[in-house]
């Protein structure tokens, strides 16, 4: 899902990487706690925030890990979590699905976003009440020609609208009155916002795509024969997102020396923005990041309907939550 | 007829002969490592691949290739252009030349943008990104052999009273034109790259996108035999307009010139 994240960033993720994007768990080196990784696809922005008050706080060490956070971008995080490069990443359940019918042995063990927040922003003025109101009026939509785009097209396929590729940045949502374009609704709307424009945003889950984002996962082989470090990794995170959520004021500031490109404002903003989506009526009867083989079930048999898939597999096997760990 | 045989397995048996035999080797190394799919396809499901669906990546490769002309065809005219003027003063050299370099190390991610606002998404700022991309070797190339003509066939044209003009047309461009066929068989190549990127920031989407969009979304997909097979058209339309170019500078130059006698 990462996808919307145009290559524009690209240097600023070398920067990251090279510099302070590398910064690691004092604990680190410590040899009574176990080292891993965890490769974010993206830089660190408030959709990470819970991984860094969790080490900020010291949730992970609490556990006994140590874990060093690695700022990335996009791509396909799971291969690295599949060759065995990173231990854990970040990335979207439809991505879980694609890598595990390609052969990959990943496994999903905690959803940050129970509700995506990909979505389309559009301009106030157009009028628009509903997500369907984009793709049955004319004018520009840009997007890029992944999952969720699929599922929209396949819903409307006499759309009027003219679908391009999503440029780098807002700056033809900007020029543009009649251009609607993909988002994260915690992103390019509070920068679209800020330089003055309207923008209204559609969550794409409203038109029945919802797949979790920004899930951790991590190898299948590692879930089997470790499940005490994935148990920790489960509790760590939930704590740092737990507190996060609660108040995310000082891991902000932690993230914001981390990426300047984001100011003190917009972190805060994104923050607020995502809180319902992280946290819904669902895992307020279970935990923060918990999923459930329905959700799997649903996104595997649409996947399958738009042809990325060819068959929807058990949904058990892509995803593991704290009482289905083995006891081991 | 055999004379035409001999002619043709000459001139494309050796590069035939490496692409099957790479090929069979690259299959045989995906089958007998297991090395996945998501890293490297067969070659065999790419080709697959390929013949399955044909209409759609031939329809993209289409739509490449008319970007990719406009915007070479564009690199070509205003390269030359852009080459002639610099060449026809040392001072107008000086003064300008170091800001065409601009058109060799201007990203294109963050130019693509204002391309978009200001020609609209699709084929003209996809091949508008083409011609940025492509235009600075034809400029370098061509300058380069305007200011080397022989020194004493510009002194012969001055003596008999050409214009500078007549010395640039009918001397110092002709004595240019291997260097300019350089500069084009350079520009083919970036002109495909150039438009392949242009494609995923500033292309169409739907009946009109083009081998970059088609990459993208079959990558996000994990489709890597989709990918490559994209991947190989595109180089299939890097190949050909490179041979077209070598075809032209063939048909130019081998009545007078060394390069084209070969």
């Amino acid at each position: 899902m990462r996808a919307r994240r145009v290559v524009g960033r690209i240097g600023l993720l070398l920067v990251l990487q090279a510099g302070v994007g590398c910064k690691q768990d004092p604990a680190v080196g410590d040899p009574s706690v176990k080292a891993v990784s965890l490769t974010l696809d993206w830089v660190p922005e408030p959709e990470f925030g819970g991984f860094y008050a969790a080490r900020e706080a010291g949730a992970f060490r609490a556990q006994g890990l140590a874990v060093d956070i690695k700022p990335r971008g996009q791509g396909e995080t799971w291969k690295l979590v599949a060759q065995g490069v990173t231990d854990f990443a970040t990335t979207a359940a439809d991505q879980v699905l694609i890598a595990r019918e390609q052969g990959a042995d990943v496994v999903a063990i905690f959803a940050v976003y129970q509700t995506s927040p990909q979505g389309i922003m559009v301009h106030q003025a157009r009028g628009f009440a509903r997500i369907d109101d984009v793709f049955t009026h004319p004018g520009t939509l840009e997007a890029e020609d992944v999952t969720w785009l699929k599922f929209l097209r396949r819903k409307f396929p006499d759309a009027p609208m003219k679908l391009t590729s999503n440029s780098p940045g807002i700056a033809t949502f900007l020029a543009n009155p009649e251009l609607s374009k993909q988002c994260f609704v915690t992103s390019e709307p509070l920068q679209a916002r800020t330089a003055s424009s309207d923008p209204q945003t559609f969550l794409i889950a409203d038109a029945g795509y919802n797949p979790y984002t920004t899930v951790v996962i991590a190898r299948g082989e590692m879930v089997r024969k470790d499940p005490a470090t994935i148990r920790k990794m489960i509790l760590a995170m939930r704590a740092g997102w737990r507190a996060y959520v609660d108040d995310p004021a000082a891991t902000n500031a932690v993230m914001g020396k981390l990426n300047p490109e984001m100011d003190a404002s917009t972190f805060a903003a994104s923050a607020g923005v995502q809180k319902p989506l992280i946290e819904t009526a669902e895992t307020q009867r279970t935990a923060l990041g918990e999923m459930t083989a329905a959700r799997w079930q649903t996104l595997g048999q649409q996947l399958v309907e738009l042809a990325i898939l060819k068959v929807a597999a058990p949904a058990e096997a892509a995803f593991v939550s704290l009482d289905r760990l083995p006891a081991k | 007829m055999k004379a035409f045989l001999q002619r043709w397995g000459t001139a494309y048996g050796p590069p035939l002969v490496v692409l099957i035999v790479g090929t069979l080797l690259l299959e045989a190394y995906v089958r007998w490592t297991h090395v996945p799919i998501y890293l490297a396809p067969r070659p065999s499901d790419v080709i697959l691949t390929l013949h399955r669906e044909r209409a759609y990546l031939l329809a993209a490769s289409w739509s490449t290739a008319k970007a990719a002309l406009v915007g070479f065809g564009l690199s070509a005219g205003v390269g030359v252009a852009i080459a002639l003027a610099l060449a026809s003063s040392a001072w107008v050299r000086r003064a300008f030349y170091p800001y065409t370099v601009f058109f060799q190390t201007v990203p294109i991610i963050a130019i693509a943008p204002m391309l978009s606002i200001w020609l609209a998404p699709g084929l003209k700022a996809v091949a508008a990104c083409a011609f940025i991309v492509s235009v600075f070797p034809v400029i370098a190339n061509t300058l380069a052999g305007l200011i080397a003509t022989d020194p004493a066939l510009v002194d012969l044209f001055r003596l008999y009273g050409a214009s500078r003009t007549a010395a640039m047309l009918k001397l110092r461009f002709p004595a240019a034109l291997p260097n300019v066929f350089i500069g084009l068989r350079v520009a083919a190549g970036l002109a495909v790259i150039g438009t392949v990127v242009a494609e995923f920031l500033v292309g169409e989407l739907g009946e009109e996108q083009g081998l970059g969009v088609v990459i993208v979304g079959a990558s996000h997909n994990g489709h890597s035999d989709r990918v490559f097979a994209a991947v190989l058209l595109a180089s299939a339309l890097g190949l050909t307009m490179f041979g077209a170019v070598n075809l032209v500078a063939r048909r130019v130059l081998r009545n007078w010139h060394a390069s084209a006698r070969t």
